[in-house]
């Protein structure tokens, strides 16, 4: 048995090895699995997945293999796009939340997370491991501006290519953990005055100028970025609305937690949520919430805040949402493609079809079955993770 | 004349109250439910299709798939579900009252959880509708030797008397956990040295009361010879025995003596390496029963937990179930449960989650641990029967057998599978919760 077993490890790591490796010189390869969940077309059974040179060339029932190809045969396997944190705070080495923010200054519009990010850190083979292959890397909630936030893919032990946006927007906060007592604003009323006049004198911009400060904001203004709002309970989500409506920006809803009680008018300005994750919160209530903001017709991604919870919990989220109310299709979606339209990388990431990277999730078991192990984790055609038996 | 028709009526009046009695003792005393058809988890053996869970008294009178159900029972239909036991956390924070959670001085074992409960917190129903039907709450957190611990039956009632299945269940100690996220090395030290001398005190203590009841003994034996004496021959000097001095019993030590004596466990809550080890010295030094909490770090020195042949109790399994993980879960793996169960360690799962409403998640940290490679049985059993086999109650609660208690929850789909609904929970008998919202 431990021969066997030794066997089987010494076969994976070779196979591994050879996927790895494989990344200088193009290769095909093929991968067929019991079930594959596209979601751009729906679940195909006994399909075939066809990967070349990081992308997804084909992907359907009746495929034919290229010859040559390496084929990755798991019959007994079900596939799923990978997995998209829309917002956590991994590899800042952090512990707690309050360390995340740079709270000298209340607007730190040019602050680019990335600068503080270790892409060799544990947490990016946790995430790994829990099938998250994308995260939205973010500043805290604790600054009304807290800084610009970036897309990267997690395949970060490589020299390069894995961000996919330096400055995918920028951070803002309405809530009253903003805040504070030894620097302003102090209060709601002082904090929406402070985004005001930030606002303003960002339209007013001019290139010549050179404030670096500016010239991110002014493409917020120009809603040329969006505008990533922390916003949880009610009041907070109306102050943000306000801000929204007052400058006509393209902008995304952090949090939302109590978004279910204003759910109309977070959907009629078509504005997304990131949803905040379930396990904070055990009361039936508050479980209950995040499927009654998406049958409003509110666009939904979820995100693990880790370190706040654990990364692994992304999938819980979903799960839990699901049996609290949510549509089973729209938690997978949350989970892959609609996190990927949220933050603009749809191009490239959230399906499993024709041109998309090849970031796959191999799971033993259906996505949505908590139970089911992450078995094979791909980033562009590259495994990245894969399971051995404890 | 009338006298006679009289004493006839009387006749007719008192068999018909008698029969009437009788009728209702029988319908009151000896209520009987029948749970007919799907699938049953006893837990204690392997599935049964088609089966028969028949009730009386509150308690499981039989159980298989050839069981006589008689007439006028009352009928549950659970064919395409789940039967099983009910579920627990063994780490629950129900009931307890936030504010007063901690005591502040450091060694008081002698505190019962028990004196400091809420029943009427509002989220009890929540937590039972998820199919929880008890939870083991202990004293937690700062105190170094907290008290005993108790397990709870989630049957509605707001008396703690009636909820209550069994106190002093353990001692609750805890190593190296640091209240303002600080940890020095040196003071887990400290706090492991306060424990071992509470301990050796305990010892001393133990020591001298035993010395005492000798004294008293031999000081009762020469009472009675010296006053047999003084009876028979009253002019005789003898010189009257001197009384030892008088014992005082002091709380705190005899609860420790309890655990000394193998009455009580000593539940230690330990998450690193160092803390774990620690427990298992004192475990070895002074000869108790060993049931180790949280034991985050567990998977690093499994093979030590497994020679100490201690008790694990679990939790959480994810940290996503703490409010601000400290230090204490830096090295938090998941896949702990897994590993623990594959040296053959008994384990419960827990909870251990950020407030009493958590406890309904008892299911979903068993799925998580499946997820990370524990066996399937296996951890439906860690939130059953083999917590109950830890914590003494196993006679009562954990699996579905003949005289035990008719806790049992009946599911949709298998408890395992999040998306499972539950349909019904019994506690004694006595439904507690049923969905209404039925498609």
């Amino acid at each position: 048995m431990k021969k066997r077993r030794f066997l089987s490890f010494l076969v994976i790591l070779c196979s591994s090895f050879c996927l790895l490796s494989s990344g200088g010189e193009p290769q095909t390869l093929a991968i067929r699995a019991g079930k594959i969940w596209t979601l751009s077309d729906g679940v195909i059974t006994n399909g075939v997945i066809i990967i070349d040179n990081g992308k997804i060339q084909a992907v359907g029932e009746n495929i034919d293999v290229p010859e040559g190809a390496k084929v990755l045969d798991m019959p007994d396997m079900n596939v799923m796009p990978g997995m998209i944190d829309a917002y956590c705070h991994i590899g800042l080495s952090v512990n707690v939340q309050r360390e995340i923010d740079e709270t000298v200054a209340a607007v730190a519009a040019d602050m680019q997370i990335l600068d503080a990010f270790n892409p060799h850190s544990d947490d990016v083979k946790k995430a790994l491991r829990s099938g998250v292959t994308t995260i939205m890397l973010a500043p805290g909630y604790r600054n009304p501006v807290g800084g610009q936030p970036a897309v990267v893919k997690l395949d970060t032990s490589k020299a390069d290519g894995w961000v996919l946006k330096r400055t995918a927007g920028v951070d803002f906060s309405v809530m009253n953990q903003a805040l504070m007592f030894d620097r302003e604003p102090t209060s709601r009323a002082g904090l929406m005055e402070m985004l005001r006049e930030e606002l303003d004198q960002a339209k007013a911009y001019k290139a010549e100028e050179f404030n670096p400060r500016r010239e991110v904001l002014k493409r917020v203004v120009d809603a040329n970025l969006p505008a990533y709002i922390w916003a949880h309970n009610v009041d907070e989500i109306a102050s943000a609305l306000t801000i929204v409506d007052t400058y006509g920006l393209n902008a995304v809803l952090v949090a939302a937690g109590q978004g279910d009680e204003v759910a109309d008018m977070i959907a009629k300005r078509n504005l997304p949520v990131i949803y905040p994750p379930l396990l904070l919160s055990s009361r039936d209530k508050d479980l209950r919430r995040a499927g009654k903001i998406a049958g409003s017709g509110v666009k939904l991604a979820f995100s693990s805040l880790a370190p706040k919870t654990d990364l692994y919990d992304l999938r819980t989220s979903a799960i839990l949402a699901v049996k609290y109310g949510l549509d089973k299709e729209t938690a997978l979606k949350s989970l892959t493609i609609n996190a990927a339209e949220i933050l603009g990388v749809s191009d490239r990431l959230g399906s499993i079809s024709q041109g998309k990277d090849a970031d796959l999730v191999v799971l033993k078991g259906e996505p949505l079955q908590l139970t089911s192990s992450i078995e094979l984790v791909m980033i562009n055609g590259n495994i990245v993770y894969q399971r051995q038996e404890e | 004349m009338w006298g006679k028709e009289m004493k006839d009526i009387k006749g007719i009046v008192v068999f018909a109250s008698l029969f009437l009695q009788v009728l209702s003792a029988g319908a009151l005393g000896a209520e009987q439910v029948a749970i007919q058809g799907g699938t049953i988890l006893p837990i204690s053996g392997a599935a049964i299709e088609n089966g028969i869970v028949l009730i009386e008294n509150g308690k499981i009178a039989a159980i298989g798939r050839n069981v006589a159900v008689p007439m006028d029972v009352r009928s549950i239909d659970a064919s395409d579900k789940f039967v099983m036991p009910g579920l627990i956390d063994v780490q629950s924070r129900l009931f307890v009252i936030e504010s007063e959670f901690n005591e502040g001085r450091s060694i008081a074992p002698e505190l019962n959880i028990l004196d400091g409960l809420d029943p009427f917190i509002k989220e009890a129903p929540e937590v039972a509708a998820q199919g929880v039907t008890a939870v083991y709450i202990t004293p937690a957190g700062r105190s170094l030797i907290g008290g005993s611990g108790a397990v709870l039956k989630l049957n509605g009632s707001k008396d703690v008397g009636r909820m209550l299945l069994k106190g002093d269940i353990a001692v609750k100690a805890t190593i190296g956990v640091s209240a303002n996220n600080q940890s020095s090395s040196l003071g887990r030290l400290a706090q492991y040295s306060s424990i071992r001398e509470a301990l050796l005190s305990t010892k001393i203590y133990m020591h001298q009361r035993e010395k005492h009841a000798r004294e008293m003994a031999e000081y009762n034996k020469k009472r009675a010879e010296y006053e047999k004496k003084k009876q028979v021959r009253p002019t005789e000097k003898v010189e009257k025995p001197k009384r030892p001095d008088r014992f005082r019993p002091n709380p705190t030590r005899e609860v420790l003596a309890k655990v000394l004596s193998k009455e009580i466990p000593l539940q230690i809550e330990a998450h690193r390496v160092t803390d774990i080890l620690n427990a298992i010295r004192l475990a070895d030094e002074f000869g108790f029963t060993l049931i180790l909490d949280k034991c985050t770090e567990g998977y690093l020195v499994a093979d030590e937990i497994a020679r100490s042949k201690a008790d694990v109790v679990l939790g959480p399994v994810t940290v996503s179930f703490v409010e601000t993980p400290r230090l204490e879960y830096r090295n938090h793996d998941v896949r702990n449960a897994a590993i623990l169960s594959k040296r053959g360690i008994k384990l419960a799962l827990g909870v251990s989650g950020r407030d009493g409403a958590s406890s309904k998640f008892v299911a979903l940290a068993a799925s998580i641990a499946v997820a990370n490679g524990m066996d399937k049985d296996l951890a439906l059993r860690a939130v059953t029967l083999t917590l109950a086999e830890i914590l003494g109650v196993a006679d009562r609660i954990g699996s579905l057998d003949v005289g035990k208690d008719a806790d049992i929850v009946i599911l949709s789909g298998h408890p395992l599978d999040t998306l499972s609904r539950v349909e019904m929970v019994l506690i004694e008998g006595k439904t507690v919760f049923e969905r209404k919202d039925k498609q």
